[in-house]
Parts: structure tokens; C-alpha cells; sequence
């Protein structure tokens, strides 16, 4: 037992930390329905602006505490709080895209101004030990898990006690109605943005001392809160709290245990993953009718995306296709970007048959991707020709893209959307380096085709083959929109229940849009590794890598790019892979995410669609406006009806 | 997916048309009872009415008779077949077709790809493997061809190239009429078709209704506000309240019934009076 007590005191405070950034989290998701995955971005934003203002500004650390908390808890909070409400009526889709894109952002910042490798930075709290019975502890540790159990304990009185906090209860179960009794919905919700940011901010703060200052270990250690969050159904506070204090204690006892047996290989980094798994796990026991989505009643009628005429579209496609038969022969050196950019295509309309076409937020995607990319060099290296190994690639994603579908089938909204997070994490932490993927060096000999007598393994070669392909699968994809399974998938995307009340088991069609949408990602991956030769885990969209970022990326540009499924897919694929290879050295990779995150948010804000089409439908909401809510109204006054029926 | 046998195929003109029979039905959500032991029979061919204030149980009702919600006790039948335990999708097939409150309506699409699909899912439902995927050029023609009886006889044809989430709320609540319409189904839960609709409007509906009954010969539960309507169309009232079903009788009684204005239409009715 005496041997175990420094891992649970250990536990004890980094789960302390973990539970106050979880019910930072729920206290804003409670109240403003908005799921904020840049929580901990926040944190890693707070931690940096300590590390600034203590180690290069000079600042005693109390000061450059509060100063922090002021600019990463207070003024976030109230910007955030204002974004929240903006987002408020805007689609499951544009709502997770939103707050993705600020992780993006907030992280994208971050790493261009301090770089991406990690910072040693100093305590600031006490190191003294203390003897207690049986261990020594820090004086830091006793005086985090102090100051949590203060804060979160009073924010608990606070809401079971003060008029405020019950109101807080109440603000998204009813906004109308807290207005109407006379405390504003307004001023909730800002003090839940405040309270949950500064939670956030003093996380990130504590933590970092005792981790290091690195955007994106800091910004994942706080998504340990999601783990803690689910265990609260993303709605009790206390049981966040304890949820947080059981992983962070779970946690370091694993560490214990994994390091005690001198186990090897993916099993090490399970203390790491373990809040992934608990997240995982909870949504998938966890009653559906206790994960209320909050705040999707209020969701605005979808407008349908812009169409072009018959005409058109042959006239656009044949013209893209001219331009990308013409491109080898004019790009030089920069040709193998373009073949990434095919490969990206794919990987686009595949995304955007999944998030456009049927609605469900897929937040794993690149996994996809990274199953194909294994598994193709993986049969290409055990003899099987090339077409069939590509093929193979994505039939071995096909089953990856069905398990999605499990949570897919219990949870939708905001819940799928945690969850395929989660799974991606999982699958990159726990799977990646395994000898079914990657291997321990995490990347793997991905060899291009030798077929017939084409010269098929030279750039400009591999890049018809690989347009070849990306054409193919684009019409599969218009074939699938204009199919019976594409009206039901869209019919699905506005309405389930209805599709369900006609006849149609909505099941059955979440788990053939993700497995066909996991089959043209593993088509894509497959054909990413052979650009460079190697299929390799790294992180980068340059570098044909397969980290899980790159799956947040994908989805903030989808959502930059438009809705139309074939245009939306190389507008993005151009966005993300193209244009920033025409800027030198490392300004894309820095410029990238801070300008998709951005404009992910913009687009989220005007409802999800492009500019383009935002302009055009402005004139159909303010007609909309104008017409009012008579349903509501008609249903206040029976009596009225009762009078004209005599 | 149920391993049941399908229900027969629906197609065409009904021929026969099931009661709808619900036996003590119960639904609890937590330590709340929705309704509580209720039980009521609305015939084939006849619109039956069910009545009640905000918080009754009348959508939960209709809830636990399409399988949204799974009922603490008490049974459902369409005709001869027990409906409980079966999906959603299921009952569909098997004849029984509903509308929303809050109108779950294709807002990105046509209003003749809202009401084709009406059907288009019925028939997708019943067939396997590719059947499910891709519809054959005879099922296209059944589709187009219900859809368009359907748009026809709610008046809407001038409608069918319009995006729904464009339409106005009355218009909305005929395109969800229509595509129950073109389902085929053989009886039709209503929930709350005439929120939103003026008075000219509800007339006109109350038109449609009674001429869809005779037509096709299928049988209506229709939850309505709108005494007007319910007056104008069903033969015989249920009047829940708390979950209780707390009278039934014809049109007339039910309107005149003391128990019925001092529970659901409250003081405010007095001062109509």
C-alpha cells in the first residue's frame, strides 16, 4: 500500500485539476448548449501568458497569475460568451465547428509566436515536502487539491443555495421563461462563460509546472475533462469533480502498475489514454435520455445549399478536369503537393458525404485515413498487386467506420461528435505505433505502383493514377447523392425522426454512410503514403501525415469551403494543401490552422454556410423574420379557436 | 433491425382499415407519469379527436403508438397486429403513419422530394440489399405518381418546385399532410396539424381531412388546439388531462361537457363565454 500512496497523492492533485477544468466545461455547456472542445486551449493560452509575463516580462508570479486568469479566464469569457449566443439557433454541425475551429486557432497561435516545442518552465506554488503518515507530499499538491475543492465546492453552494445559480439551472431549459421572471438570461450566461473560462485558465495554470509548456500536450491534458465530464453525463457538477479526481488517481496508478510489470508497447501509453477510454466508455452506457443535448431546440430551419444548373456542372467539371490533366506539365517540382491535394479530394468528399450530406460531425477522420495508408503498405508488402491492396485499404476501414456507427446509432449531435473525437485519439495513441499499423518507428514503406508498362512510379505517373481515382471517387459520390440511399441520407440529415416514421430504419443508414465514408478516407490514405514513399504517422498535412489534428483541420476547412459535394471537396483540398505550399518555409504550416480556425468560426457564425451563399440567403431569413413565430402564438390561445367554432 | 416478418405491403387504395386500440397504456419518465393508464380506440375510416391542455400526454400518446418511447405498461394494436416492442420504422411498415407538432419537415428539399420521399422510404424499407440503395425505374414512377396524388389533393402542385424551408407554416403543414399522404399509410396519428394556421386556412384543412377519410377510407387520431378543426371533422373526442383520460364522447358532448371546460379550456374560456 505504502508503495502506491505517492502515485494516488500524485493522482489526487492532477485529478483535482482535471475535475475543476471539467466542470468548467459543463458549467458552459449547461447553460449556453455550446460544447466548447477550445476548453483547453484556453488553458494552454492562460499557462503561456503566465510563462510570459513571469519568465520573459519579469512579473512576481501572483501578479502574472491574475493577469492570466484576467485575460484567459475574464476577457475570454465574456468574448466567448457573446460567440455563444451568436451560435445559439446555428446546427449541431456549425456549433462543434465552431469551437474546433478556436482549438485550432488558439493553438495555431500559440505555436507561431512560441514555437512547438516544449518550454521548461518554473514552479510558482511551493515545493517544501510535508511528511504526512506514510508519504511525502509537496506543499504544491496539498495546496491545488486545497484551492480546487474550495472552488468547485463553491461554486456547488452557490448553485444550490444563491438566486443566480438556480437561474442557472434553468437558463437553458428555458430562456423565455427566466426572462420572463425577471433575471436575465443574459447575465447568466455570462457569469456561467466567466466562471468556466477562469476554471479553465487557472487548469491550464497549475498544470503546466507540472507537465511542460507545450500547446499541444497542454490543450489534450485538459481534454482529460471530457473523460471527468462524461462521467457527470455532461451535467452534474459533483460528479464531474469526483469523475476528474478518479481518472487523474485511475491514471497514476496504471502508470504504477504498467511500470511495475515492465510491460511494452502500446499498453505503456494506456495512463495517457485512459480519460479517452473512460469518455469513450460512458457514452456508450451511459442511458441516452440522461445525455440531453442542450440547447437543440431552438435550431433554425437548414436552407438547402446552392445548386447549379445540369448545364453548368458538365461545363465546371470538364473544365476542373481539363485543369487537372494540364497540371503536371506545369507545376515542376511542386507536382508531388498536387498528388497529396488528389489524395485530399477524396478525403474531403468523403468527409462531406458524412457532414454535409447525412449531418453527423466526424471528428476521427484522418483515422480513417491512417488505416488505409497502413494496411495498403502493409498488403503491398506481403505481395498483393497495388489496385488490390488500395482496395483492400479501404474495405479494412470499412469495419473501423461501422464501429463509429455503434455511438453513431445511441448518440447524435454533440455526443457523436465527442465521441469520434475520443476515437480518434484512441486510435492514434493506442493503435498507431502497433504492428497492425505503423509499427513502433510509426511509419512504414509505402511503395507506388508498378502497373504494366505505364510508368506509373514516377511523379507525374503516380499523379494520373491518383487523379484517376479521386475522379472516380467524386462520382461515386454525386451517384450516391442522386441514389435512393443519397435523398434518404439527406432527408435524414433534416429530419430522423421522420425518416424513421416512414418507413426506413435510420440505423441501417448511419451504418452504411460510415462505412462508405470510411471507405473512400482508406482509399485516401492508401494513396498519401506512396507520394513519399513511406506511410508515416507524422504530423502535418504537408507531409502527407495522419495525426489527429489533421482531422480537426479537415473539418473547419469543409466548413470554410462550402456545401456543393463535389466543389466544396476541391476548394478544400486547394485551401488546405495547395496555397500554402506556394508560401515559404514555415509560414503555412504556422498561418494554416490560425486562418482556418478563424474562418471556420466565421462560417459557423453565419450559419454554416459559405460566404457565397450566406449573402444570398440573408434576403430568406429576414422574409423568415418578418413572418414571425405564428405557431407559437396560435398554440397560447385556444380559447380564440374554441370562439370560432360556435 | 427487426427480425419479425414484414408487415404486408400497403400499396394503393386501402382496402381495409385497422383500429387503432390502446390498452391501459402507461408511460413514466423518471418519477413523472406522462399517462397513466389510458385506454382508447379510434376506428378505421373515421377521424377520432384527442383532446387536452399543453402537458396532457397527447403527443407522448402518440409517442408510445409510433415506438419513439418505450411504454411502462399497456398495449397497442393495428388491427389485428401488436405494435409493441417493434420500431419506429416497423409500424411505418406496417401501415402506421404520423406528423409532428413541430413539423419534421426535409427543409433542404423540394416540396415534391419531401412528399416522394414519403413513399420512397416505405418502399426502401421493405426491400433488402440494393433495393435499399438504389430505387428501380418502376418504384421511381410509384413514388413520383403518389406524390403527385398527394400534392393534388392537399392543392399544393403549384408548390412542388419550392424548397420547404422556404414555405410558410401553413404551407409547411400541408407538404407534412401530403407526404403521410403518399406513405399509403392505412392509419394516420395527426399531431397538432393546425397550429399555425389561420382561420380560412384550418377550413381548408379541415376540407382536406374529411375528404382523405373518404377516399381512401383510412382511419385519423388527430391531437388538436383548434376546436374549430376538431368540431369541423371527428366523430368521436378523448379528453385527456395529467395523463388521465378524463371523458370521451361525440363532438357535441364533449364540447359541452363541464368536466372538459374546466379542465382544458380553463377560466379563460368563461370570459368567452
Amino acid at each position: 500500500m505504502k508503495t502506491y500512496l505517492p502515485f494516488i497523492v500524485a493522482g489526487l492533485t492532477n485529478g483535482s485539476i482535471y475535475g475543476m477544468a471539467a466542470v468548467g466545461l459543463v458549467l458552459t455547456y449547461k447553460t449556453s448548449g455550446i460544447f466548447n472542445f477550445a476548453h483547453g486551449a484556453q488553458a494552454a493560452l492562460a499557462a503561456y501568458l503566465m510563462f510570459e509575463f513571469r519568465e520573459r516580462v519579469g512579473m512576481p508570479w501572483p501578479l502574472a497569475g491574475l493577469l492570466s486568469l484576467l485575460l484567459a479566464g475574464v476577457v475570454a469569457g465574456l468574448i466567448l460568451e457573446r460567440g455563444a449566443y451568436l451560435l445559439a439557433s446555428a446546427s449541431v454541425a456549425a456549433r462543434v465547428t465552431a469551437t474546433v475551429g478556436l482549438l485550432v486557432f488558439i493553438q495555431g497561435v500559440l505555436i507561431a509566436i512560441f514555437g512547438s516545442a516544449s518550454l521548461p518552465i518554473k514552479a510558482f506554488l511551493p515545493q517544501k515536502l510535508v511528511k504526512l503518515p506514510g508519504v511525502n507530499v509537496r506543499g504544491e499538491q496539498i495546496i491545488i487539491v486545497a484551492l480546487v475543492l474550495v472552488a468547485v465546492g463553491g461554486l456547488y453552494l452557490f448553485f444550490t443555495r444563491a438566486k443566480l445559480g438556480l437561474a442557472t439551472q434553468a437558463v437553458v431549459d428555458d430562456p423565455a421563461l427566466l426572462g420572463l421572471a425577471g433575471t436575465s438570461p443574459t447575465a447568466v450566461r455570462r457569469f456561467a462563460w466567466l466562471v468556466g473560462s477562469c476554471f479553465a485558465a487557472a487548469s491550464g495554470m497549475l498544470l503546466a509546472p507540472t507537465l511542460a509548456l507545450d500547446a499541444r500536450l497542454l490543450t489534450l491534458l485538459v481534454f482529460f475533462a471530457f473523460g471527468a465530464a462524461a462521467v457527470g453525463a455532461f451535467s452534474s457538477l459533483p460528479l464531474t469533480y469526483l469523475g476528474g479526481i478518479g481518472i487523474g488517481i485511475g491514471a497514476a496508478l496504471v502508470t504504477k502498475v504498467v511500470g511495475e510489470h515492465g510491460w511494452q508497447g502500446p499498453v505503456q501509453s494506456l495512463p495517457v489514454n485512459l480519460p479517452f477510454i473512460v469518455l469513450f466508455v460512458a457514452l456508450l452506457v451511459t442511458p441516452t435520455r440522461k445525455l440531453v443535448e442542450r440547447g437543440s431546440q431552438v435550431v433554425r430551419r437548414p436552407l438547402a445549399p446552392l445548386t447549379f444548373s445540369r448545364r453548368t456542372n458538365l461545363v465546371g467539371g470538364a473544365a476542373g478536369l481539363a485543369v487537372a490533366v494540364v497540371v503536371p506539365h506545369v507545376v515542376g517540382a511542386k507536382l508531388p503537393i498536387y498528388i497529396t491535394a488528389l489524395a485530399y479530394v477524396i478525403l474531403f468528399a468523403s468527409l462531406g458525404l458524412l457532414v454535409r450530406t447525412s449531418g453527423q460531425v466526424s471528428l476521427c477522420h484522418i483515422a480513417f485515413a491512417a488505416v488505409g495508408a497502413s494496411t495498403a503498405a502493409r498488403a503491398v508488402g506481403a505481395g498483393f498487386p497495388w489496385p488490390l491492396a488500395v482496395l483492400v485499404a479501404g474495405l479494412m476501414a470499412v469495419p473501423i467506420g461501422a464501429l463509429l456507427a455503434i455511438p453513431a446509432i445511441r448518440l447524435s449531435g454533440v455526443y457523436l461528435a465527442i465521441a469520434t473525437f475520443g476515437f480518434g485519439l484512441v486510435m492514434q495513441r493506442l493503435f498507431y505505433a502497433s504492428m497492425f499499423m505503423f509499427g513502433g518507428t510509426f511509419a512504414i514503406r509505402s511503395p507506388r505502383p508498378k502497373l504494366g508498362g505505364l510508368h506509373t512510379n514516377t511523379d507525374v505517373g503516380y499523379y494520373y493514377v491518383v487523379l484517376g481515382v479521386a475522379v472516380a471517387c467524386l462520382a461515386l459520390v454525386v451517384l450516391v447523392r442522386r441514389s435512393r440511399m443519397g435523398r434518404l441520407l439527406r432527408a435524414f440529415a433534416d429530419a430522423p425522426t421522420a425518416v424513421d416514421a416512414h418507413g426506413t430504419n435510420t440505423n441501417e443508414l448511419k451504418v452504411l454512410v460510415f462505412s462508405l465514408s470510411a471507405f473512400m478516407a482508406g482509399i485516401a490514405g492508401a494513396l498519401i503514403g506512396p507520394i513519399t514513399g513511406t506511410a508515416a504517422a507524422a504530423s502535418g498535412v504537408d507531409v502527407g501525415g495522419f495525426d489527429f489534428s489533421v482531422s480537426l483541420l479537415l473539418i473547419t476547412v469543409l466548413f470554410v469551403a462550402g456545401r456543393q459535394p463535389v466543389l466544396s471537396a476541391v476548394v478544400g483540398s486547394v485551401l488546405l494543401v495547395v496555397i500554402p505550399s506556394y508560401a515559404t518555409g514555415e509560414t503555412a504550416q504556422k498561418w494554416n490552422p490560425i486562418i482556418f480556425g478563424s474562418l471556420a468560426i466565421l462560417a459557423a457564425i453565419v450559419g454554416g454556410r459559405s460566404l457565397v451563399e450566406w449573402l444570398r440567403s440573408s434576403r430568406r431569413l429576414r422574409e423568415r423574420a418578418a413572418e414571425g413565430s405564428p405557431v407559437r402564438a396560435r398554440a397560447a390561445v385556444p380559447e380564440l379557436s374554441l370562439e370560432g367554432a360556435r | 433491425m427487426s427480425l419479425t416478418a414484414e408487415p404486408l405491403a400497403a400499396a394503393g387504395p386501402v382496402v381495409d382499415a385497422p383500429d387503432l386500440v390502446v390498452e391501459h397504456l402507461t408511460v413514466r419518465f423518471g418519477g413523472l407519469v406522462a399517462v397513466d393508464d389510458v385506454s382508447l380506440q379510434a376506428r378505421g375510416g373515421v377521424i377520432t379527436g384527442l383532446i387536452g391542455p399543453n402537458g396532457a400526454g397527447k403527443t407522448t400518446t402518440f409517442n408510445a403508438c409510433t415506438g419513439l418511447n418505450s411504454p411502462t405498461a399497456g398495449t397497442v394494436h393495428l388491427g389485428p397486429r401488436k405494435l409493441d416492442g417493434h420500431s419506429s420504422a416497423w409500424r411505418a411498415r406496417l401501415g402506421l403513419g404520423r406528423t409532428f407538432q413541430r413539423m419534421e419537415l426535409f427543409d433542404t428539399m423540394t416540396v415534391a422530394e419531401n412528399i416522394g420521399l414519403g413513399r420512397e422510404a416505405l418502399v426502401a424499407g421493405r426491400r433488402r440489399w440494393t433495393g435499399r440503395l438504389f430505387a428501380t425505374p418502376a418504384e421511381g414512377t410509384l413514388c413520383h405518381d403518389a406524390a403527385a396524388r398527394a400534392m393534388e389533393h392537399c392543392g399544393i402542385p403549384h408548390l412542388a418546385g419550392s424548397t420547404v424551408g422556404d414555405l410558410s407554416t401553413g404551407q409547411r403543414r400541408l407538404v407534412e399532410l401530403a407526404r403521410a399522404m403518399a406513405g399509403g399509410f392505412r392509419f394516420l396519428l395527426l399531431d397538432e396539424p393546425s397550429s399555425g394556421l389561420d382561420v380560412s386556412e384550418t377550413e381548408l384543412f379541415a376540407g382536406i381531412l374529411n375528404g382523405l377519410v373518404e377516399r381512401e377510407g383510412i382511419g385519423i387520431l388527430l391531437v388538436e388546439h383548434d376546436m374549430a378543426l376538431v368540431r369541423a371533422v371527428c366523430s368521436y373526442i378523448y379528453v385527456l388531462d395529467f395523463g388521465r383520460l378524463i371523458y370521451e364522447g361525440s363532438a357535441a358532448d364533449v364540447l359541452s361537457a363541464e368536466i372538459v371546460k374546466a379542465a382544458y379550456l380553463g377560466s379563460e374560456a368563461a370570459e368567452v363565454h
